[in-house]
């Protein structure tokens, strides 16, 4: 018979047992009435014989090895009717743990979105990246041009892909109508192949489709389709127009497939060869080069990310065959440069496969440490939690020690006890954790959302998966135990019938002092000290992010992102809108001034260039990089720039006229030593800069970037350039005005892309949304710890002032003032907190390192923050303990003798 | 009818399977006979508790050395009745070897081999 068939059929198998000792008793009988005896006297003999019935089927089904499981079967039932009879508590249990293990899954999900997830392609580890550069700079570069892609393809053999890729980049479909944005990727042919994706419909993309002489196609992932064509089959084959250049839809990409970039959802994939038509301008970095016209045949411009796929064993040789090819190109490239130390630096360049089973992410660097810290955060709250409700379990144990005596006393092993009351707080926890993955899932996406810039949440596919559901298993496991190793350790020391020998009073007396209930509230104080402390540090980084003067007035610029190029308006059409843009802008009611400027404050976007001062040497590694801006005359005057020195652009400075440009401080202290800069000259080789104005150094960038070295050119200069940004300074309701600034735009051009109008200091705080959650969520997981150390010092005192009542009672008879009743309570409970408080001290110290980096502006020693942290606590402990301790006080002495 | 001392069930359990499944070797037998049938063997020196030959019989059938069925002796009770198997017989085989093996080795160290 099996196991499992015996542990199913073990009430029949009770019952074949009765019967065999029953005949075996009558055989025995029988055998000694046949020697003579009476059948009473030999009946007994029998029994005798046999020894107690109960033992030998205890020890039958010992030996039936299925003992633990029916055991702990019993134990759960006793367990979940324990739980029924108190349901006050249990509820209040089972939502507090559900709490904590869902807001622990919630964190892990994201974190397993971001950080640990592999692609969902084809055996993802061996997929490589490849990057290259000085290995002394501090960043690899990507990029590689097209026709450097084909001469490392031509290296390698036929089984060894090569692919690439641009970045993606927002593009306006016709599919919704007219200029509804998307995110798109120009990729080569056999991208899809390498990676081992499948098509839910129609084809992906394949090799041929990387001939020019083919119509281009499309391939949607299955989110898009989904979302804009709600799954429509006849989608294949189908015309869409992006960026006003017609493709033919070819196929679906399989659903869970959205690009290897997490955090960012591709909905449209191109060939690479359409980048002139569709005006493809992504991630880019070029020299001796013009990004106008088509760059696949220009080798200056590098946009494409490249990916191979190597097996284990092929590795080692793909990248000697890769990396050989790219030092040959190095030296042909070098070959002529006269600077020697400038040639020696730049050969030193190397190229390497950089692994990619989990994707790029730009998410991954920016949110990794502070998940990190979350989770830790979280972790902690739940371990406050637990000891908590372990302190609660004791009293419950300490409310149950007669029964838990008397069970002794009828023989229940030390061990059967233990397990017994474990099993009671593992059915607690598993209860929960039954219940957190709705906590889990809605916590999840309030955390994304929280994390995410902007008003569209980071597209992260958060499911419940195998990964997900195996840590919730684990951790309301490993919360059970923790919760009830205390209180199970207590109830296996219980002294058989002790509790009654001292009339039900000793368990109290052993109990009013509770020794692990105070170390568990102590211990509630140390931990929750640590995460008031964090807090406290992430709250005042956030503070002092947005105190930083950025140089610029946030509040009142609003900024229209609008996009010329993605309408398909041509060069020699540019000066023609600018001036309409400008006219319609300024006519808004509210609309102080107007600019526009290539790219605008806060988002990022900007254009690097190499720039040399006449006369001046430098060495190679020097950094010659200044970040580049086009500008309509009164832009500084618009979002708020202080102009020092100097002049504003003027409509004088014209195509034609002498070049000018304004510089900002930094700009100036780097390449001339000085502010003195009027009239100096600069420029990319030739001095071809005059410098006429000087600005004040500004965060145009991100509030979290140092002032970059910043240029100015007068838009009318270069009236080719395509402008992103059109500023407004306003008076009166925000909102309103950029309602009517969007009409403005639109009757200039119904056609024109308008992504959004909002403040800049709105853009700005996108950039803040790390040190934002950061924030928010250490304050939540404070104020949560603050709660439940409150309460569980609270219960504590309580417990202990009721335990006491006979004892306040007598003292109170003999004569003991009420004031100096309540000052005994309250000294026994600042006793615990003023430990709970120097053991967080203690606890934090060490622990402070940890987010160094993630705070700005203080040090993370800030003795304000621990302080702080330290009052509220002691209060808060102080304000927990006044209650009961003023109950103590109004003992009634009487009434507590007669109690008794 | 006191345990003999020579028996100490907690120290001899798996020498108790053994004598059980030996004596059920030769022919098919209910748990009061094989009781009976060890004592009478044994020259009366070695008296099974009976408390513990039902547990030991469970262990030989859970790990299918011995069958027990239900059978009707001549007396006309009823009783349930066990035979060896052939993993049983396999198994005692085995156990027998190295018993005499164990019992030569120690009689040859205490001389009296």
């Amino acid at each position: 018979m099996t196991w499992l068939s015996r542990l199913f059929r073990g009430r029949t198998l009770d019952r074949e047992l009765d019967r065999e000792l029953r005949a075996h008793l009558d055989l025995m009988t029988d055998d000694l009435v046949r020697s003579g005896l009476s059948p009473a006297e030999a009946r007994r003999r029998a029994a005798l014989a046999l020894g107690g019935v109960e033992p030998v089927k205890e020890a039958s089904r010992d030996a039936r090895g299925t003992r633990l499981v029916e055991d702990w079967w019993q134990d759960t039932r006793y367990a979940l009717r324990a739980l029924h009879r108190s349901p006050g508590f249990s509820l209040a249990a089972i939502l507090t743990l559900a709490l904590g293990i869902g807001a622990n899954t919630a964190v892990w999900s994201v974190m397993d979105a971001v950080m640990f997830r592999a692609l969902p392609v084809l055996r993802s580890e061996e997929l490589y990246a490849l990057r290259h550069g000085v290995p002394s700079d501090e960043e690899p570069s990507y990029l590689f041009s097209y026709l450097g892609m084909g001469r490392l393809r031509g290296v390698l053999p036929d089984s060894v892909p090569l692919a690439g890729m641009g970045s993606i980049a927002r593009m306006y479909s016709s599919a919704g109508g007219r200029a509804d944005p998307v995110q798109g990727q120009p990729i080569s042919g056999n991208w899809f192949q390498l990676l081992g994706v499948g098509a839910a419909r129609g084809r992906l993309m394949n090799p041929g489709d990387d001939d020019p002489s083919t119509p281009a196609v499309a391939v949607i992932s299955h989110s898009y389709w989904s979302r804009q064509f709600d799954r429509d089959p006849a989608v294949v084959g189908r015309v869409i127009k992006l960026n006003g250049f017609p493709l033919t839809v070819a196929g679906v990409v399989e659903p869970g497939f959205d690009g290897l970039t997490a955090g960012i959802q591709v909905d449209v994939w191109v060939p690479l060869r359409i980048q002139p038509e569709i005006r493809f301008r992504g991630e880019s970095s070029s020299r001796d080069s013009d990004t106008e016209k088509p760059w696949l045949p220009q080798d200056g411009i590098a946009w494409m990310r490249l990916i191979t796929r190597a097996p284990r064993g092929a590795l080692q040789q793909t990248e000697s065959r890769l990396a050989g090819q790219y030092r040959v190109e190095l030296l042909e490239r070098n070959t002529n440069l006269s600077d020697s130390a400038g040639r020696a630096h730049r050969l030193t360049a190397r190229l390497e496969l950089e692994p990619l089973p989990k994707g790029f992410s730009s998410l991954r660097s920016a949110f990794g440490d502070p998940l990190w810290v979350l989770m830790a955060g979280v972790g902690l709250v739940l371990l406050i939690a637990c000891a908590n409700l372990a302190g609660l379990l004791i009293a419950r144990g300490a409310a149950r020690s007669q029964e838990t005596s008397l069970r002794a006393a009828l023989g229940a092993r030390a061990g059967r006890l233990f397990r017994q009351s474990l099993t009671e707080s593992l059915t607690l926890a598993l209860i929960g954790g039954l219940v957190s993955p709705v906590v889990a899932w809605w916590g999840g996406r309030a955390l994304v959302r929280a994390a995410s810039a902007g008003p569209q949440p980071i597209p992260l596919a958060l499911s419940l998966d195998v990964r997900v559901l195996g840590f919730v298993a684990a951790l309301s496991v490993l919360t059970g135990l923790l919760l009830g190793l205390v209180p199970a350790w207590r109830a296996a020391r219980s002294v058989p019938l002790g509790s009654f020998q001292a009339g039900g009073r000793m368990a109290a007396r052993s109990l009013h002092r509770l020794p692990m209930g105070r170390l568990l509230v102590v211990s509630q104080i140390a931990l929750s000290l640590v995460l008031l402390a964090a807090a406290g540090l992430f709250v005042r980084t956030l503070r002092n992010f947005l105190a930083l003067d950025t140089g610029y007035a946030a509040e009142r610029v609003l900024e229209a992102r609008i996009d010329p190029r993605g309408a398909g308006y041509a060069a020699d059409a540019l000066p023609g809108l600018h001036q309409r843009l400008l006219g319609a802008v300024s006519a808004v009611r509210g609309v102080r001034s107007v600019s526009l400027s290539m790219h605008g404050l806060g988002v990022g976007a900007q254009r690097l260039g190499g720039f040399t001062v006449p006369g001046v040497e430098r060495p190679p590694e020097w950094n010659r990089q200044g970040q580049e801006n086009f500008v309509t005359p009164e832009y500084f005057a618009t979002v708020g720039m202080v102009l020092l020195k100097g002049r504003d652009f003027t409509d004088a400075d014209r195509e034609g006229a002498p070049r000018v440009s304004v510089v900002s401080e930094a700009f100036a202290r780097h390449f001339f030593g000085t502010l003195d800069v009027i009239g100096k000259r600069f420029g990319y080789d030739q001095p071809k800069f005059e410098i006429v104005g000087l600005v004040r150094d500004a965060r145009i960038n991100f509030i979290k970037q140092t002032p970059p070295r910043m240029i100015f050119h007068p838009l009318s200069q270069e009236p080719g350039e395509y402008v992103q940004s059109l500023e407004a300074r306003v008076d009166g309701p925000v909102e309103e005005v950029a309602r009517m600034m969007r009409f403005a735009i639109a009757s200039v051009d119904p056609e024109l892309p308008v992504r959004e109008i909002v403040p800049v200091a709105e853009l700005l705080g996108r950039g803040l949304s790390r040190e934002r959650l950061l924030a928010r969520l250490a304050g939540v997981f404070g104020v949560m710890a603050l709660l439940l150390a409150a309460v569980g010092l609270y219960g504590v005192v309580s417990y202990s002032v009721a335990q006491r009542t006979n004892e306040l009672g007598i003292r109170m008879a003999l004569g003991a003032q009420p004031a100096k009743v309540r000052a005994m309570v309250l000294r026994d409970s600042l006793a615990m907190v003023v430990t709970g408080l120097v053991l967080g001290v203690a606890l934090w110290i060490p622990l402070q390192r940890l987010v160094k980096s993630m705070v700005f502006g203080l040090s993370t020693r800030d003795p304000l923050t621990l302080v702080g942290a330290v009052l509220v606590l002691g209060m808060v402990g102080v304000a927990a303990a006044w209650f009961p301790a003023r109950r103590a006080a109004r003992v009634d002495p009487a009434q507590a003798l007669r109690a008794q | 009818m006191t345990p003999d001392p020579l028996f100490k069930p907690d120290l001899l359990q798996g020498t108790l399977d053994m004598l059980v499944l030996r004596t059920v070797a030769d022919e098919e037998l209910h748990g009061y006979a094989i009781a009976q049938r060890i004592r009478l063997v044994s020259g009366d020196r070695l008296a099974i508790p009976q408390g513990s030959l039902y547990p030991s019989l469970r262990r030989l059938e859970n790990q299918a050395l011995v069958k027990g069925e239900w059978r009707t002796a001549a007396s006309g009770r009823e009783a349930r009745v066990y035979r060896i198997t052939a993993k049983g017989r396999r198994r005692l085989e085995a156990e027998l070897r190295e018993w005499r093996e164990l019992t030569t080795a120690i009689g040859l160290v205490l001389g009296t081999g």
